[in-house]
């Protein structure tokens, strides 16, 4: 742990993350010149690649980045379990059979100038939330333990339904599915990223206002409740609060796995376990490895791009196991 | 009949029930302001949830609590967390928070809340006192994580203290420590007992720091109040036997002349 968590975060983590986004735009198959970038024609080819796709895909990747690791430290305190993530719950689930359904069912309608793909997702999304929700009030345990379980079956279930669904369908559709499924930021645009902006800014607003209530639901129950704190309530306005904004992204971006878990634990290491300086950390650490990856992902092949999910799958499974290598050595 | 204003904890008629599980029946308390009252008993009869019942954990038992002459019912979570506070038995060792961290979030109650927005100008200054109080000074930015079982429920102590609650309620304290840590754990109790007006009440196996340290023991056995007197008049081989259904033979203590608790030997009865 570094000896000021406020230095890391504003002197090292703000600096990096405002570096990221005005470098990573220029890295890519063209190489635009400064002058036609700053000076931009109507017809100029570079320029509008730069600004139309390259800017809001590196502000996209940013974002999405910071809402995912947001979530995932929020769901590790709030169900005090390290391996939570923000779609162990089933919000990634939800919104994929929403797509897959839209996309089965060939739903190609456009609504405000959003997909029947998009709206799909979100409403797969919210409907797996009410569903977990509904479960946690029904047995009326509104614990840690039952949430995540009632969660972790809804996932399965729903998965098997996916699989399904791909069965039963043709091989385009489902290449779209398994495409989507990957986690992918290659739709970015201007308006994506308005999409996902109130959602995240919300999470972050909600959260960081929080920060003394997710300390002391990542300790305990009862200590919680001793002290004051309405620790069920809590529980359920954060879990609905977090969900929602992880169903804003995977909207729009697919379920990009690992970054909801591989930075919240990093700047725990890092900056402690307080969330005051958690939340700004894991949100900018966030940001950066999202946006990071994306760049490799979009620039590692000529012929084709491949999807950040998958990028960040690579850095996570290894980074898991040597999260656990080394719990298990200061254990012993 | 006392007056209730006098009185820090009241419970009348207090039962409850789980399917046809009785845990508590008909128990009715009252505790006196500044009084130490500790809660003896075998496992299942029902001690530790009448605690979870003072503190408002359970919403739904039969009949009244009130704290400091204020209804549990009527009060809010933050309120009754500026009532009474609690030690629990045994916190997880790996708390990722340092000591100081930790009893500064135990002050969660004492917001100024102006909404959502959360000010405790004074949070710093009285966690600072209360690790004085329970000299743990020197641990205050250690993690928590690194200290020892008895270090960790000084911490509790302190958190506890720190919440600056008229009530206090433990839920055995010590029962996880060494003899060593143990003696200093109650010792510490003991002056925080006589030097504040700190109502307390704790649930203790250790029949000899009962008899030792508190005003009054209550006898508890399958949810229902058996036996509250003082030390001396409670600690008799027959009311033991009423709540643990065990012979034990009662002596006073050589030095204090303190009611002592000396098991039978097990070889003792086949003599």
């Amino acid at each position: 742990m570094v000896q000021s968590p406020r230095h890391f975060i504003y002197f090292l983590l703000l600096p990096l993350a405002m570096v990221t986004l005005v470098v990573m735009p220029w890295l890519g198959e063209h190489h635009p010149a400064l002058d036609v970038i700053l000076r931009p024609s109507a017809d100029d080819l570079d320029a509008m690649i730069f600004w139309q796709i390259r800017v809001p895909r590196v502000l996209l990747a940013m974002f999405a980045g910071m809402g995912l690791s947001l979530g995932g430290v929020v769901f590790q305190a709030i169900f005090r379990n390290p391996l939570a993530t923000p779609f162990t719950l089933g919000v990634a689930g939800g919104a994929s059979l929403g797509v897959t359904l839209a996309v089965f069912l060939g739903l190609n309608l456009t609504i405000l100038g959003v997909s029947g793909v998009s709206i799909a997702a979100l409403a797969g999304a919210i409907g797996a939330i009410a569903v977990v929700y509904g479960i946690a009030r029904a047995t009326g345990n509104i614990s840690p333990n039952t949430m995540l379980l009632g969660g972790v079956a809804i996932s399965f279930f729903f998965s098997s339904l996916i699989l399904l669904l791909q069965y039963l369908g043709d091989m385009s559709d489902s290449f779209r599915i398994i495409h989507w499924l990957m986690g992918d930021l290659s739709r970015a645009s201007v308006d994506t990223v308005f999409q996902i902006l109130p959602f995240i800014v919300s999470g972050a607003i909600i959260t960081g206002l929080l920060h003394r209530e997710l300390n002391l639901l990542s300790l305990n129950d009862d200590l919680a409740a001793s002290c004051g704190l309405h620790v069920e309530r809590m529980r359920i306005i954060l879990f609905l609060a977090v969900s929602l904004m992880i169903a804003g992204i995977v909207t729009v971006c697919g379920p990009i796995g690992f970054v909801g878990i591989m930075a919240p634990h990093i700047c725990r290491l890092i900056v402690g376990a307080n969330h005051r300086n958690l939340i700004p950390a894991a949100l900018l650490f966030g940001g950066i490895f999202l946006t990071l990856c994306d760049t490799l992902a979009r620039t590692i092949s000529v012929s084709a791009e491949v999807p950040v999910g998958i990028i960040t799958a690579i850095l996570g499974g290894p980074f898991f196991l040597w999260l656990l290598f080394k719990k298990a050595r200061s254990l012993s | 009949m006392n007056n209730p204003l006098d009185m820090a904890i009241e419970t009348n008629a207090l039962s409850l029930s789980i399917g046809q599980h009785r845990l508590l029946h008909d128990v009715t308390l009252h505790a006196k302001r500044g009084e130490r009252i500790a809660i003896v008993g075998p496992n299942g009869a029902g001690k530790t949830t009448l605690l979870r019942c003072l503190l408002g954990f359970i919403s739904s038992p039969s009949g009244a609590i009130s704290l400091q002459g204020k209804r549990l019912a009527d009060l809010k979570r933050q309120e009754i967390a500026r009532l009474i506070g609690y030690v629990p038995q045994q916190l997880a060792d790996d708390i990722p928070f340092t000591v100081i961290e930790f009893i500064v979030m135990s002050r969660y109650a004492h917001a100024q809340s102006g909404g959502i927005i959360h000010r405790d100008p004074e949070g710093e200054r009285i966690a600072k006192q209360a690790t004085e109080r329970t000299g743990i000074q020197h641990l205050e930015n250690q993690s928590m994580s690194t200290l020892s079982g008895g270090e960790r429920q000084k911490v509790n102590i302190a958190a506890a203290l720190a919440q600056q609650t008229p009530i206090l309620v433990l839920d055995e304290p010590s029962s996880h420590l060494d003899p060593k840590q143990r003696e200093s754990i109650q010792q510490l109790l003991g002056e925080v007992g006589r030097k504040s007006q700190t109502t307390i009440l704790a649930v203790t196996h250790d029949l000899n720091w009962a008899a030792m340290d508190f005003d009054r023991i209550i006898g508890m056995s399958h949810g229902a109040i058996i036996a509250d007197d003082t030390p001396s008049a409670m600690m008799t081989s027959e009311n033991l036997h009423r709540i643990f259904d065990a012979h034990w033979s009662v002596q006073p203590h050589p030095e204090s002349g303190h009611p002592i608790v000396l098991p039978a030997h097990h070889y003792a009865r086949d003599l």
